[in-house]
């Protein structure tokens, strides 16, 4: 009988067999990769409890809809991610095995406790992946806030255990819908959860470690980080806003204004930056702060379609620039002019990509865009719309420059190879973002209801 | 009170990140907050009078008062996971001296 369990026991049991034989681990990485795709294909919608014990004293695994779509985009990602690199970075199979068992993990566990241990996972492994940059201090700078952005949510966590007894998600939604504890009591707890989440998130003010992580990145360290954890804790953080925290009165409030500061002040940063890495990351901060708004908003499916579409686009963006920056040792935009003249296939990607993720139509990004600011209408959030409309008008400029220039050739000539797998991948996402851009019926078959964690509550507790 | 006690450890912990220039002494700035968290997790499972979670010959009833196991094993996995970050931030220290010759950020200029 196949288990969700499988997704997170396989690559921990590959990632400590991979340490025995350094010849055997990179096969090993790609052959859990691609088996926990094809696994995830056979595993049932269920609720596993760990060890027999029923819901609330032992650890359960939840697997719905919502987690199925984070795993197939987190997993699927990160095959992708690791195939490209795993010639040259043989040396972090077993370290990369780990990362894959903590991202399923974040996206499978229902239990809060084992969250922070899932979260810790991840991150140790991510300061790790990022020690590739070669930047030391940036890497612990990224390791100081990650534990301090930890801790914060363990603080927070274990208010809430004290006031309820319980650290089960479901049980402890459950609690605080039946107990009637004023919602002025749960402030400290969830606000202390969020920024500690929001850390990992890279939600502003909290995310002074992106700049340094993404702005020396490499192949492997910034399309891992930006697109694969960025995806996996998006929709992680998601799950819990839209179940556990639910926030309103002053909390929604103070919570809602750093979101929308988060965007501007992104896209501003972004506007002001002359490099090609500094320019997405920026652009990463604010579509982060986009996606939790809408969590925040129970705008759940536009939300999860838009951390798809910029996982995708993030992924095509992160490799282009990184290889250039590789290849030619700088990532200035003025460097990097006319990068496309001689890689055609690789612009139209590139292109097709920055569009999307500004919202053109003919992307997924329009889609996305335009059902997500309809639903904040029908919400009556139109300060919010205006705001992001400003925003993309200025992420729309600076999109606009960078690919003007990277397409027209100075009298410079530069020469970055891109080899086939490369190709491929950008020709696969290209083709994705163009066919759901152009045909989106697919995508409104679905609705908020993928999340069925209250549904599951009512089923347990209700009868 | 001891809750108080645990959340000024934690205080004093991020007054030190906060204010330290130099990585080792953030790294035990990160411990003392740690610490603090240990502590405040033990404490949410301290019970007046309490006595210890295990059945004893002497100690065979469940209407004895015992303090909640649970935090015990929570903070155990706690300062486990606190004791490899702060090992693989030492790492990094030792990198940040191998490649820049000195411990003071503000001396680095990499950031």
């Amino acid at each position: 009988m196949m288990s969700a369990i499988l997704l997170i026991a396989i690559p921990l049991l590959a990632a400590f067999l991979s340490i025995l034989s350094k010849k055997v681990a990179p096969v090993l990485l790609l052959l859990v990769g691609a088996a926990n795709i094809v696994l995830l294909m056979f595993i049932p919608s269920e609720i596993i409890n760990i060890g027999g014990f029923a819901l609330p004293f032992g650890i359960n695994l939840f697997l719905d809809s919502y987690a199925r779509i984070a795993l197939y985009l987190v997993n699927g990602l990160f095959f992708i991610v690791t195939l490209l690199n795993v010639a040259e970075y043989k040396k972090l199979s077993s370290i990369l095995l780990v990362a894959l068992a903590a991202l399923n993990g974040l996206l499978l566990t229902g239990d809060l406790f084992n969250l922070f241990v899932f979260l810790e996972i991840a991150g140790i492994a991510a300061y790790l992946i990022t020690s590739t940059n070669r930047k030391p201090l940036s890497t612990f700078n990224y390791l100081v806030i990650g534990t301090v952005g930890s801790s914060l949510y363990l603080f927070g966590l274990m208010i809430l255990y004290g006031m309820f007894g319980t650290l089960n998600l479901m049980d402890m939604i459950h609690e605080i819908q039946t107990a009637g504890v004023a919602y002025g009591a749960l402030i400290l707890p969830f606000f202390l959860m969020f920024i500690g989440l929001g850390i990992e998130a890279k939600l502003l003010p909290f995310n002074a470690w992106v700049k340094g992580i993404l702005k020396h990145s490499n192949t492997l360290s910034g399309p891992m980080i930006a697109s694969v954890y960025a995806a996996a804790i998006s929709l992680m953080f998601g799950r819990l806003i839209s179940n556990l925290f639910q926030f309103e009165g002053k909390l929604l409030t103070v919570v809602v204004v750093l979101l929308i500061a988060g965007v501007i002040l992104g896209e501003a940063m972004a506007f002001a930056s002359k490099k090609g890495r500094e320019i997405l990351l920026f652009s990463s901060i604010s579509q982060a702060c986009i996606t939790v708004l809408l969590f925040v908003n129970g705008i759940i499916i536009w939300a999860v379609y838009l951390v798809i579409a910029n996982a995708l686009s993030k992924l095509v963006l992160y490799l282009v620039v990184n290889k250039a920056a590789k290849d030619l040792g700088s990532d200035d935009v003025d460097d990097l002019q006319g990068l496309f003249a001689k890689n055609i296939l690789v612009g139209i990607a590139f292109t097709v990509a920055a569009l999307s993720v500004l919202g053109l139509p003919l992307f997924v990004g329009f889609v996305v865009k335009l059902n997500y600011l309809t639903q904040l209408a029908v919400a009556s959030q139109f300060v919010v719309i205006g705001l992001i409309l400003v925003a993309s008008i200025v992420e729309g400029i600076y999109f606009v420059k960078l690919l003007v220039k990277l397409w027209y050739p100075s009298e410079k000539t530069i020469n970055v190879k891109f080899n086939l797998p490369y190709k491929a991948v950008f020709a696969v996402v290209t083709l994705l973002i163009v066919l759901f851009g152009t045909y989106s019926d697919p995508l409104d078959s679905l609705d908020n209801g993928i999340d069925t964690i209250q549904d599951q509550i009512g089923v347990i507790y209700n009868g | 009170m001891i809750q108080y006690a645990a959340i000024l450890l934690m205080m004093i912990g991020l007054y030190g990140l906060l204010t330290n220039r130099n990585v080792i002494k953030i790294i035990v700035s990160l411990n003392i907050l740690e610490i603090g968290l240990n502590i405040f997790i033990i404490s949410i499972g301290f019970v007046y009078d309490g006595i210890a979670p295990i059945l004893t010959s002497t100690n065979n009833s469940s209407a004895l008062i015992f303090v909640d196991p649970l935090p015990q094993a929570l903070v155990l996995t706690a300062i486990v996971i606190g004791v490899g970050t702060t090992a693989l931030g030492l790492a990094f220290v030792k990198n940040i001296y191998s490649k820049y010759n000195t411990l003071e950020i503000d001396e680095v200029e990499e950031v």
